[in-house]
This record gives C-alpha cells, structure tokens and sequence, in this order.
C-alpha cells in the first residue's frame, strides 16, 4: 500500500513549471526565489497549514547522469516537486493548505502549468491529485503520532526534564503536592506551535558540515 | 595492505611518543625560497615512524602546514585548489559549524591566532626541559640564519608531574590518552576497544585510510587529498586547538551538584567522564575506581555499552560514550567507524592538585591535537554533532558535559537506577568548563612530500 503508513500519509506532488522564454526571470527562478525566502522555524507555510511533520519543496532543473561512460538524458520539463509527511488524509489535508496558506500557494504554484489557484477548491484538489505520484518509502520517525500530539509529547518530555531538575530531593509530600500542581499546569498549557520548539542554531549541516 | 613505509610517516602520526616536555613553535614565511631552504635544513632532524627498537630518542622533530603557510611555500594554484575545503578555509571560519560562539568564539581567542598569521606548526617533544631548550634555541637559530621564517609565538606543554613522576592526568585531575584508535598497517601495541567492534564482539584495527591519505578508508575510499597523489600520499591533517579548563569553576560545580548526589562526590565526577579519575571505565566498575582494571590495557578500554542501554552504569551523556560509542548504533558500526580520531597532546600550566587554591584565570589547560585523514568527516562531525548536541544519543539539546559550550545553561542527566549509591541526578545550569583559546587546521606532509615542497618539486600535472 503506497502513501500510507499507519496514520501518517507520504505525499509527492510533481507539477511541470511554465517554460516560457519571455519570462525574465523564468519561472523556475521565481519559485527558487520566494522559496528561499520562507521561513522553516513557527512562520513556514507549513507550520502554519495544519498536519505537516516535515515537508520539502524542491526545484528539480533536469536529470544529471553522473557515472562513466556519460549518457545525456533530459526530462521534458522543469518539475517543482512537493513533498510532505502529513496527517491523515490527503483530501482533509490539501483542504487544510488551501485554508490557511492559500496566497503561498498560489505565490509558489501559480509557476507551474495548467495551476487553477487555491480559491477554485475542488479544481485546486483536483490539481493536485493530478500531479501526485505514489510514495512507497518516505521517513516516518514520528510513531504514528498526529503532529499535535507529537508537539503535546515534546512540551511534556521538556516540562517534565525540567521539574524533575528542579524539585531533586525534595521530601515525598511536597513533591507529590508541587507534581499535582504542575501536571494540572502542563494539562492546561496550550499546545506549542510548529516549529518552535527546534533549538536556535545557526549551524547548517549537510553533507560536509556546511 | 600489510606494512606502512613507517619511514616515510612522520613519526607524531604513527605514535604518541610519551614524552614528558613540549613546545610548538608557530612560524611565519615571509620569501617561499628561503621557507622552502628552510624545511629543507629542518628536513634532516624531522622524527619519522621509523621503529626506535629501544633506543628512543630523547627529542623529536615534526612538521605541519596551514593552507595559508602552503599559498606562502607558492605550491601551484592547481594542488593548493585540490585540498579538502575545510582545510582551504581554516578552523577560524569553520566557527560556525564548530559551535565555536559565545566565550569560544573567535574574536577572543588569543591574537596569534586571530590573526591569520601562523603558516606552520613546528612541534619539539623531549625527556627532558633542558634537552627541549638546547633543541629549540639550536633550532631558532636555524631559523633566523636561513631567514626562512619569522617566530610568531610558541606554545609549552608539558605532562603533569606528580610525586616527582610524569603522569597522563589533565588538570580537572582525570587519566586520560585511553581512547586512541588502532589501524591496519600501524605497528604498535594495540589493546581490545581500540579498533573497531566486529560482529562477533572482537576488536580490529580500522581501514589506514581514516588515518592516511593515500590508502582505502572505511568506505574503501581513498580519502579525498591533493594532488599529485605523491603530495597526498603518508600525510595527514592536524586539528590544534588550545583548550583552556576553568578548574576554579569545574571544582565548584562537582561540590555543589555532589552535595545533592547520594553516589559521592568521587563517582558524580566518573560519570561526567564515564572513567574514574584513575581511569577505571565506569562500565567495567560502576561502585568504585579499580587500579587493576585501570592498569590492565588487556581491560582498560574493552568494553562495549549493549548491556547497559539505560546508562545506569556509564550516563549516556558521559564524555566517552559520546565522542566514541562502541556498540551504540548497531548497523555493525558503520555510523561510527569513519568518525575516529587520534588524539596527540598535553596539558598546558601549573597543575593544582585537589585541595590546592584555584582560579578560572591562571592560564592552564590541554592542548589537543586530532589527527585524521578528513578533518570534517571526523573531528567536525564529532564535535558538531556528538559534543555540541545530543540528538545522535537520544539527548535531545544536550551537550558533552565537559567539552560543550553550555554558557550557563547546560544540562547533563545522570541515569541512575533503585539502589541508594547510585541514584540519577539531573545536573542543571552548566557552565563552560572549557574554553577555546585558538587552533587552526595544518596538513602534515609526508617525508617524501616535505621534500618536494622544499626542493619546489610539487607538481599537479
């Protein structure tokens, strides 16, 4: 079974990118542009649409054989190619981008071939669905956790860290007393946004440390 | 691959000569045909891997370039080019990466090494402190008489003496030198725990490649080296980094936290490491130090973390099992065996022992030098990655407990089990007790290749 696994939903969209030579810059360089400029801590697009765990929207220019004896091979296309870790299903979920990151997305896809904008809803379903391949392996650290629980579970694990730090050898009643307290706190506490519970590094990895 | 040319290796690569005195002379080139004279004259008293057959030397010699020191040899743009991009960078810019901020940051380290001056590290190790000065006197001499070089600065470094006995201590009063790795092709007395694990829980040495350019790493990859291959070839890099230790801070910290630790102060201070101060693995003896386990290279560094997944025994944060965990991983070791390396160095500064009075300012500390054939695949990697974060352990943020750069709000867990000697303990608020006074990346040639740098013999075609 393709794109499921347990409760978290592997999608891949591929849509063709608008080949117009008139277009200074071209398309593709447009969609590099506002992608290089959106934020990946609490204000992502994706932080603010609900039910991504991760996602990754690439511009993929052409294939490269790299190997001997080089053989040229070319897609027919430009592709922007989106892909997301998500909850649940795909139609609640591109109905949950399509009402909060609408303008983003028409920003981003409005680059690409035969795109009906966010506004026309069942088109812009239909759009995607259209575009999307099958995924048959994608990362799924997440142990079939929705990402509000997942977000719930790393609140806890913090908060909890950080009382045990702080009551170490207390006497039993006042830490019975002081945890009843704080897990009616930590119950009460609102769920911690996407994105922002990630340290602030300014580390970039990759595949040398760069 | 059965034997090294050990001749033709710098003998710093292949041994940890076990000599009770240093000093580092950091030089300047001014004009490329008298520097390259100069190596030339150096040449002849450059200490090779050949074997001492016991007669050990009382002094050694060894020789190693920044990128900056090899554009002033005028080596040609092809070969300079042709370096990994992290040594072509320096460790100054590698900062970031580093996790070099705050007070490791660079705008305080020491002005040597902020300055982008330094072209090569000349390192003299000797029996005796006499025997150093004569050498490095004779030596500057050299220096100033072929006018090859200018001395920026140099650095001492010597084993701290206890009871009139040189010892491996370092200044927070821990055994250390433990951990370094054995490799094919490397004569010298290798001991279980060195290597890397196999599957069936024995230890072999690792691939030379992860150790020297020019020969298969772990991937079965050549290392990625300059050209030409015979530049490459028996050399490796160097990552000097002068480590200063705040033991004012570190003793205070170990007694207030203790106060709290039914364990004791003595085993609160093994599990920051996972060694008893004497050296003693934790894993091996988690109630008290045991000299005979300490002394016993047949036991010292045997031992593997599979039946102690909790960190009752050793804490997962502990500074070994971080920067080398064994069996951790699984995958046979895979997502370990490329990220080793040898460590060279001594501690710097008046050793205080426990009891005497301290301070953070008294200019004490180790000089540590790692040796690998990539410096980011190896010593980045284990630094960015398994001392200044705690993701690849399940540690979440954490940092190495000594090592990170913690800057007040430090935290390491000490896993702990029912029984009243050994309860866990979360230690908050941690502060740096080390901090980064410079360093730089420097290639160490081969004899061969310090050759044709000082005949002007490199050529990349």
């Amino acid at each position: 079974m393709p794109n499921k696994n347990g409760s978290v939903y592997g999608l891949t969209i591929l849509s063709p990118i608008i080949d117009d030579d008139k277009a200074t810059p071209s398309h593709d360089l447009q969609i590099r542009d506002y992608l290089a400029r959106l934020s990946t801590r609490e204000d992502s697009p994706f932080a603010v649409a609900p039910g991504t765990h991760l996602a990754r929207l690439v511009v993929l220019d052409d294939v490269i054989y790299v190997g001997m004896p080089a053989c040229e091979e070319h897609l027919k296309s430009k592709y922007l190619i989106f892909e997301s870790n998500c909850d649940g299903d795909l139609d609640g979920y591109l109905h949950g981008l399509a009402d909060t990151i609408a303008d983003h997305l028409d920003a981003i896809w409005k680059h690409c071939v035969g795109y009906p904008g966010a506004a026309n809803r069942q088109a812009f379903v239909d759009y995607m669905k259209a575009c999307q391949l099958n995924t048959t392996f994608y990362f799924a650290a997440v142990n079939d956790k929705s990402v509000e629980e997942t977000l719930r579970a790393l609140q806890t694990k913090t908060a909890v860290a950080d009382f045990i730090a702080t009551h170490q050898g207390a006497d039993p009643a006042t830490l019975q007393r002081e945890f009843i307290r704080f897990a009616a706190e930590l119950k009460a506490r609102p769920i911690p946004r996407p994105g922002s519970m990630g340290p602030l590094r300014d580390i970039k990895t990759g595949g040398h440390n760069e | 691959m059965s034997k090294l040319n050990a001749t033709d290796i710098q003998g710093f690569v292949l041994r940890g000569y076990n000599l009770p005195v240093a000093r580092y002379l950091f030089l300047h080139f001014e004009s490329a045909p008298r520097a390259r004279s100069l190596i030339a004259r150096l040449l002849a008293h450059v200490t090779t891997g050949q074997r001492w057959d016991g007669s050990k030397p009382k002094i050694t010699v060894n020789i190693a370039f920044t990128h900056r020191g090899l554009v002033h040899l005028e080596l040609p743009d092809a070969t300079l080019l042709s370096f990994p991009v992290e040594f072509q960078q320096g460790m100054k810019h590698r900062s970031e990466i580093l996790g070099d901020c705050g007070v490791n940051a660079p705008e305080r380290w020491e002005a040597i090494w902020r300055e982008d001056r330094v072209h090569a590290w000349l390192g003299i190790n000797a029996l005796t402190p006499d025997a150093l000065d004569a050498r490095c006197s004779a030596m500057v001499s050299d220096i100033e008489e072929t006018g090859g070089a200018i001395v920026l600065g140099s650095q001492d470094a010597a084993a701290v003496v206890i009871d009139g006995k040189p010892t491996t201590k370092e200044h927070f009063g821990y055994t250390d030198g433990f951990g370094n790795p054995d490799y094919l092709g490397v004569e010298r007395s290798s001991q279980p725990g060195q290597g890397k694990l196999m599957p069936n829980g024995s230890w072999a040495p690792l691939a030379t490649g992860e150790l020297l350019l020019g020969y298969a790493d772990e991937a079965g990859e050549i290392p990625v080296g300059p050209v030409p291959h015979l530049l490459a070839s028996n050399g490796t890099f160097m990552v000097y980094r002068k480590l200063h230790q705040n033991v004012a801070t570190f003793r205070g910290f170990l007694e207030r936290q203790a106060a709290a630790y039914a364990g004791g102060k003595e085993k609160l201070a093994a599990k920051f490491i996972g060694r008893w101060r004497d050296g003693t693995p934790i894993e091996l003896a988690p109630d008290h130090p045991d000299p005979s386990i300490a002394q016993d290279p047949n036991r010292n560094t045997n031992f593997t973390y599979g039946a102690d997944a909790e960190g009752t025994r050793c804490p997962i944060g502990a500074h070994i099992r971080r920067v080398h965990p064994r069996d951790a991983f699984g995958f046979n070791g895979r997502l370990i065996n490329r990220r080793r390396i040898t460590r060279r160095g001594l501690p710097y500064g008046r050793f205080a022992a426990e009891g005497d009075p301290v301070s953070d300012t008294e200019d004490r500390g180790v000089i540590f030098m790692a040796l690998n054939a990539s410096i980011s695949r190896q010593f980045e990697f284990v630094q960015q990655q398994w001392v200044q974060y705690g993701n690849d352990a399940h540690l979440g943020n954490d940092k190495d407990p000594l090592m990170g750069n913690h800057g007040g709000h430090g935290r390491f867990v000490v896993q702990g089990d029912l029984s009243r000697a050994n309860p866990p303990l979360i230690c908050s608020h941690l502060p740096d007790f080390v901090e980064l006074r410079g360093g730089d990346y420097f290639f160490l040639p081969s004899i061969t290749a310090l050759g044709m740098i000082a005949m002007g013999l490199v050529d990349p075609r």
